[in-house]
């Protein structure tokens, strides 16, 4: 029996991933009728029979704990984790790089926290406005009606704000804040912070045949009913419908095959139940498969046209690897104690978030760091959790009985916490290459993992701590969780915040970047690159909308070539 | 047995991850308190990993539950211990109607800890044995309330009785853990949640009259 097994069909574009870049590419794909093959790594996902939604903290196995494959716990619509079993990477001495692979279909948009924040005009040209970084190849303008056209396709609510580099969309109307939120938002006024509505992609009005939402705040566990976003319920289903795709679960992709030109005749994966490598062909190669994964497959893709992977002429593949800057705080608020009982569920997240607010100073230098962050924020009364009383003695001074008791009721919801997502400048020292020592369960060599902060971002998280400090200290209440030097401000480890972009980088240059600025490789025209390895920068707004935005336009783009492939 | 608790714990943390050591270590998650910060981060971004549990009965306590991570001593010492925590009050029962000493039994059993409970059980009896010549369980009311008061409050606790407070401090939270994440509990705090709502009005009018907000434009 032969090792490998070629398919004799051949399809006009074979598509590795199927998140949010791989479904986008789907859906524009098929819609323009190409007849797309996509790869998933992980297994096939029915969101409305597997969701955990509306089931009680009691009613998991293991209340609401994690399991191997759901560190976020039981009840987490994500399939994966910063650990993947048989699937490892390694970290070059003094890097603690941690990377989340969502193995499962629609990848991380099962859970992920339906941030949805355009990119402002100055993100696209960072380096035109304070020297660091790089320019993207595109602006603002470019991309724009790619957010028009996927905040209107997924669903995005928000408000017309008319903030400085905080473009509004089309939205949904806003949910009201909860009432912890009316007083963020009070203390946040006072100290000349802006808090507004948030900008998630959850529907508050029925849209193309998906209902509302219902206000069970549960969006991590995946939603039964579709009324937030992910790819799954929302990208795939059309792309379905037009009879043009077909879903391929549990292939690991392993290479880029080529011809004698260089050029890509399709890929070569392995099947998960067989674990025999598995070849397909197309006229394209769409990759989607998340940014250090695409860059992975890119590297161990050599062939003798492309020596030290695909399309890396320019030395670049897998440099300028990117996360987002998170550091936390909470606090204790007494005027949140004895809160009457209510809901505090609302969507599966913040109902307010407080955007950047420095431009003005830093163009100024009046900021001792580059570069901005948004706060993210959360607390009510909450569905409890098991370990939600380690530490209480701190608060409470310990005891036990029917005082204690009616401690906790009085407690209850009063505590909030706060964190910051920010900018981080691509440097040289955070990158991602092949470990040729180690390959994982699937035989494929694993990636190895630089990351280092810059200063700019220290000195962010230091700003971060002291914002959350006067939030607290403003609303009467009392700083229960922070950082300072001595922990470099809390700044969380590269991985951490999952938002990792970068490593395949798009530009104008193609000594200076792997892609052109439609996401095509330089050096192999019929690849394509849908997912966040592209992006240039990483601004304060969290990827998942822009990776959809440029997906759609490289896709347009990408269905243009099959077309003129066609003919 | 502080020694013990602190490897223990250290296993716990790489096995399936102490929300406290988490709030440290990851801060992949926007903070956003439940009840008690320094265990109890949760999401605005995304959930909060929480600790791996056993499977956890949430049936009522029944006299014929055998005990799988316990001996029968322990189990009977966690029981009594658990309704000294959690007794019933006017709004609602006990831990043990509430099923928390199986709860805990499943959840030292499988995911580590049972080396702190069960060493502070030890430590328990013999401070007990000690002081009235007999087992915890078997001391009278006035005689458990003095022994624990010893341990129970950390800031005021002699210095020797910390192996005491370790124990009581895990205890308490495995109690309220249990305690809160079961049907009684969610009723008595009330969490009013987890339901199918056809809209959202934002907060009750009696809320935002406590907090001193509106939503009116100011």
């Amino acid at each position: 029996m032969p090792q490998s097994v070629s398919s004799a069909k051949s399809y006009d574009a074979i598509i590795v991933g199927s998140g949010a870049g791989g479904g986008m590419a789907a859906y524009v794909l098929t819609k323009a009728g190409a007849k797309c093959l996509l790869l998933e790594a992980g297994s096939w996902y029915d969101t409305a029979k597997e969701s955990a939604m509306l089931k009680w903290v009691y009613e998991g196995p293991h209340r609401g704990g994690s399991t191997p494959d759901k560190p976020f716990g039981e009840f987490d619509g994500c399939v994966g984790g910063w650990q993947v079993q048989g699937e490892p990477y390694t970290n070059a001495p003094g890097t603690d790089f941690m990377w989340w692979r969502g193995r499962m279909l629609g990848g991380r948009t099962n859970h992920w926290g339906r941030i949805s924040l355009r990119m402002g005009p100055y993100d696209f040209k960072p380096y035109s406005r304070d020297g660091k970084g790089i320019d993207w190849p595109i602006s603002y303008e470019d991309l724009a009606p790619y957010y028009d056209k996927t905040e209107e396709l997924i669903g995005v609510f928000g408000s017309q704000e008319n903030l400085e580099n905080t473009p509004d969309g089309k939205f949904l109307p806003a949910p009201r804040p909860r009432c912890f939120e009316l007083m963020i938002q009070k203390a946040s006024n006072k100290l000349g912070i802006p808090c507004v509505s948030s900008r998630l992609s959850i529907l508050t009005r029925p849209l193309n045949g998906r209902p509302a939402c219902h206000y069970c705040g549960q969006c991590g566990r995946s939603c039964a009913t579709s009324s937030n976003f992910s790819s799954p319920t929302v990208l795939l289903p059309p792309a379905q419908a037009t009879g043009n795709l077909e879903v391929r679960c549990d292939a690991m992709a392993r290479e880029v095959l080529v011809n004698r030109e260089g050029l890509a005749t399709g890929v070569s994966y392995i099947d998960k139940k067989t674990r025999k490598e598995m070849q397909v062909r197309g006229k394209i190669v769409v990759l989607a498969a998340s940014a250090c994964e695409t860059a992975r497959l890119m590297l161990n893709s050599r062939s003798p046209q492309h020596p030290n992977g695909l399309s890396n002429s320019s030395g670049l593949l897998g440099k300028y690897l990117m996360d987002t800057v998170g550091s936390d705080g909470a606090g204790f608020v007494p005027g949140l104690m004895d809160v009457p009982a209510h809901s505090c569920d609302g969507v599966g997240g913040m109902h307010v978030y407080m955007p950047w607010w420095n431009y003005q100073k830093q163009l100024r230098s009046e900021m001792p760091f580059a570069r901005g962050y948004h706060i993210e924020l959360g607390g009510g009364k909450q569905m409890p959790g098991v370990g939600d009383f380690d530490g209480s003695e701190a608060f409470l001074g310990g005891g036990y009985g029917a005082g204690l008791k009616r401690k906790i009721r009085s407690f209850y919801g009063s505590f909030l916490g706060f964190a910051c997502r920010g900018e981080m400048i691509p440097n040289k020292d955070s990158w991602c290459e092949i470990d040729r020592d180690t390959v994982d369960q699937w035989g494929i060599p694993v990636l190895k993992f630089h990351f280092k902060w810059s200063q700019d971002e220290i000195l962010m998280a230091r700003h971060a701590q002291e914002t959350f400090r006067e939030l607290i200290v403003n609303m009467g209440g009392e700083v229960v969780q922070s950082s300072g030097a001595e922990d470099n401000w809390g700044i969380s480890k590269g991985g951490q915040i999952i938002h990792e972009v970068g490593s395949v980088l798009m530009g104008d240059d193609r000594r200076k970047s792997v892609l052109n600025s439609h996401c095509q490789a330089w050096d192999c025209k019929n690849v394509f690159v849908t997912d966040g390895a592209p992006f240039v920068s990483n601004a304060d707004k969290n990827p998942t909308l822009s990776i959809m935005a440029l997906a759609w336009r490289t896709s347009e783009h990408a269905a243009d070539e099959v077309r003129k492939l066609n003919v | 047995m502080i020694d013990d608790a602190k490897s223990e714990k250290k296993q716990h943390t790489q096995n399936s991850m102490d929300r406290r050591d988490l709030l440290k270590v990851l801060s992949t998650v926007p903070a956003a308190a439940a009840l008690f910060p320094a265990g109890a981060a949760r999401a605005a971004e995304m959930s909060m990993p929480h600790r791996s549990g056993a499977p956890a009965a949430a049936a009522p306590a029944s006299g014929d539950y055998q005990p799988t991570a316990f001996n029968p001593h322990e189990y009977k010492t966690v029981t009594v211990l658990s309704d000294i925590i959690v007794p019933a009050d006017e709004r609602s029962g006990s831990a043990t109607q509430a099923g928390v000493p199986q709860f805990i039994d499943g959840w030292v059993g499988s995911q580590g800890g049972l080396d702190t409970i069960r060493g502070g059980i030890t430590w328990l009896d013999l401070e007990s044995n000690r002081a009235f010549g007999h087992d915890f369980v078997d001391a009278s009311e006035a005689e458990k309330k003095q022994l624990l008061d010893r341990i129970a409050y950390p800031k005021t606790a002699a210095p020797d009785d910390a192996p005491g407070v370790v124990f009581f401090n895990r205890m308490r939270s495995l109690v309220l853990g249990g305690f809160y994440t079961s049907k009684m509990g969610i009723q008595d705090l009330p969490y009013m949640g987890n339901q199918m709502l056809s809209e959202w009005n934002g907060c009750p009018s009696n809320v935002l009259a406590k907090l001193g907000v509106s939503y009116e434009k100011t």
